[in-house]
């Protein structure tokens, strides 16, 4: 009974590369192509140029980014990092920016998880109200309640503190992420679970052995998202972290331009410590993240 | 009738399995979102400097916002960050998409490379550029005395004239690729026989396009405009602050960088909330606005 839905997949699959085939042999002629190429290359320039320039300045000496702007480093002063790792503090930061984002991603998936399945399996009163409010929440961006959340976190100790802002970008995650693992399970065929549940598996049960190996991409989908938004956050830091032995790499970064404006050389370094992994994370996963992005915004 | 009881004992047992599982959210989001909200109504309402007694003072706070040039210029200023946004994230990024469609070789690396951008924090992304436009060291004056327009060199962010376009370029640098990659999929989903036909009835490029990709696309325009909305209203308040802090003297002021200063410089919480209330109703409205022309394209989100 799970057929249906693999062979919409393939059939769409299949439409999309004889599409290709047929474009490769009818539609293009060199001069477009080179065109295309030659556009494609300028907007290349135009994003990876900036970055490149970074990593070349971050190996330069504080003289040669000024008298040798656009090339690659004539040495490789490895020493910027060490020094910039030193006067910056990074390692506080990327300790804190780990431990902050990591403690909000276990709570947003131990939250959202469970939710995303009651709204998506089970009938119960008032579910049309409450999927209303998620998709309402959605939309309305954190921000514009900042002064009475930074209240709230005040009252409750909440500021100046690793696990409260942690918890407070899981909450802030949470809308978005329930309504994507909410269309994951939409997805998931209604016959594994009536099995479990016919063989007296209660409904956490169902939920915790049945249906959360399915939910995985889901999961990871979810994660990826809220990673890149709460390890790049500078908002909610900017609002709740006032101790420097508290702040995260984006307050550092700032921190570290507006103490060190003139070392450039170092902080270039700097910004390429902490910017390179995330590039790296997401290269490596951009597969999925790209689909997953695609999936929820365009349906066919 | 046994049936019928073992159904509603069942109803009963996943109502409850139901709150249990939604109880961890619930907590959060009331705390975090529900409560908050509430309590940001109620201290708009209010004079207060966050530490002692709030007085009640109505819509006085709103009524205020009215003839304050300040919030007014900061709204201003946030209208055309908006407008300027949506047409040319949208443009350049049904742009890039089109040639991304069109490119035969390469298009995942290539796709993957303009996304990058979308993955830095507004931190790094907003220090980068603040030393692309540094006046003295930067690469945009030095790339314009490489083309010999040495004339047109200037203090990118130290012009009143020119820092709030200027903000907007990184903005549109920074999100580009997540525009195009949505665009692009949209693109995928329209039949090549739609594009045959139109060839076959002698349509141009520019005609197919804007006779077949078009139409076919606007659902998804419309998403991209919904995804960019809310993000060019409210968020941008990280990019502000990091290359300007809403100066100089207020020419890249923000509601939102307005709101913080009037909170935690002025001590004024219950006009700053009245800001973000007013900036909130503002979003709010065009949000309702979209959805219900989406709703009339009969698309799904």
């Amino acid at each position: 009974m799970a057929a249906p839905a693999p062979a919409v997949t393939i059939g769409k699959a299949t439409s999309v590369s004889m599409r290709w085939r047929r474009r490769a042999i009818f539609g293009q002629n060199i001069g477009e192509l080179v065109l295309v190429y030659g556009l494609l290359s300028l907007v290349l320039i135009e994003t990876l140029y900036p970055l490149i320039w970074v990593l070349f300045g971050s190996f330069k000496s504080k003289e040669e980014v000024i008298t040798n702007v656009w090339g690659p480093p004539t040495q490789l002063l490895w020493s910027n990092y060490a020094e910039a790792w030193t006067i910056s503090g990074m390692g506080a930061r990327i300790f804190n920016s780990a431990s902050i984002t990591a403690g909000a991603l276990l709570l947003l998936v131990l939250a959202a998880t469970p939710a995303a399945y009651a709204l998506s399996r089970i009938r119960f009163r008032g579910r049309n109200v409450v999927m209303a409010f998620i998709v309402a929440a959605m939309l309305v961006p954190p921000q514009v309640m900042a002064i009475p959340l930074f209240m709230t976190a005040r009252d409750l100790g909440l500021v100046n503190s690793r696990v409260g802002i942690a918890i407070i970008h899981a909450a802030s995650t949470l809308p978005l992420s329930i309504f994507i693992m909410r269309s994951f399970f939409l997805t998931l065929p209604m016959e594994l679970e009536d099995a479990a549940r016919m063989d007296g598996a209660s409904r956490l049960q169902t939920l915790w052995h049945v249906m959360l190996p399915l939910i995985r991409p889901g999961i990871a989908l979810v994660t990826i998202f809220a990673f890149i938004e709460i390890w790049n956050d500078f908002f909610l830091a900017f609002l709740l972290l006032r101790e420097p032995s508290v702040q995260t790499i984006p307050l550092g970064l700032v921190a570290f331009f507006q103490q060190y404006g003139s070392m450039w050389n170092l902080y270039f370094a700097a910004l390429t410590l902490t910017t390179l992994p995330v590039i790296a994370v997401f290269l490596l996963m951009q597969r999925h993240f790209i689909a997953g992005l695609t999936a929820g915004a365009v349906k066919s | 009738m046994a049936a019928s009881a073992r159904r509603k004992e069942a109803m009963g047992g996943d109502a409850f399995a139901a709150a249990l599982m939604l109880a961890p959210a619930a907590l959060l989001l009331g705390l975090f979102f529900v409560w908050p909200f509430l309590r940001g109504l109620w201290i708009s309402a209010t004079r207060w400097d966050g530490f002692s007694a709030p007085v009640f003072v109505g819509f006085a706070n709103y009524a205020r916002l009215f003839g304050d040039g300040l919030f007014q210029g900061a709204l201003i200023n946030n209208l055309i960050f908006v407008a300027l946004i949506l047409v040319f994230k949208n443009g350049f990024g049904m742009g890039l998409a089109l040639l991304l469609d069109r490119a035969l070789f390469l298009r995942g690396p290539i796709r993957a490379a303009v996304f990058i951008p979308v993955t830095l924090s507004f931190a790094a992304t907003g220090l980068l550029w603040s030393w692309i436009y540094n006046p003295v060291f930067g690469l945009l004056n030095a790339a314009l005395d490489l083309a010999g327009l040495a004339g047109l060199k200037r203090s990118w962010l130290g012009d009143a004239e020119i820092a709030l376009y200027a903000i907007v370029a990184v903005d549109i640098w920074k999100w580009l690729g997540f525009h195009a990659v949505i665009y692009l999929a949209g693109l995928q989903t329209i039949p090549a026989e739609l594009y045959e036909a139109a060839r076959i009835d002698g349509a141009n490029a520019f005609h197919r396009f804007r006779h077949v990709t078009l139409p076919l696309m606007m659902p998804v325009v419309l998403i991209n405009v919904i995804l960019g909305l809310s993000g060019a209203f409210v968020r941008n308040f990280d990019i502000v602050q990091v290359l300007t802090q809403g100066g100089p003297n207020h020419a890249t002021e923000v509601v939102m960088t307005l709101m913080v200063k009037t909170a935690f410089q002025d001590g004024n919480m219950g006009y700053a909330s009245a800001m973000g209330f007013t900036l909130f109703l503002i979003v709010g409205l065009c949000c309702v606005a979209l959805l219900a022309l989406m709703r009339r394209s009969r698309v799904e989100l």
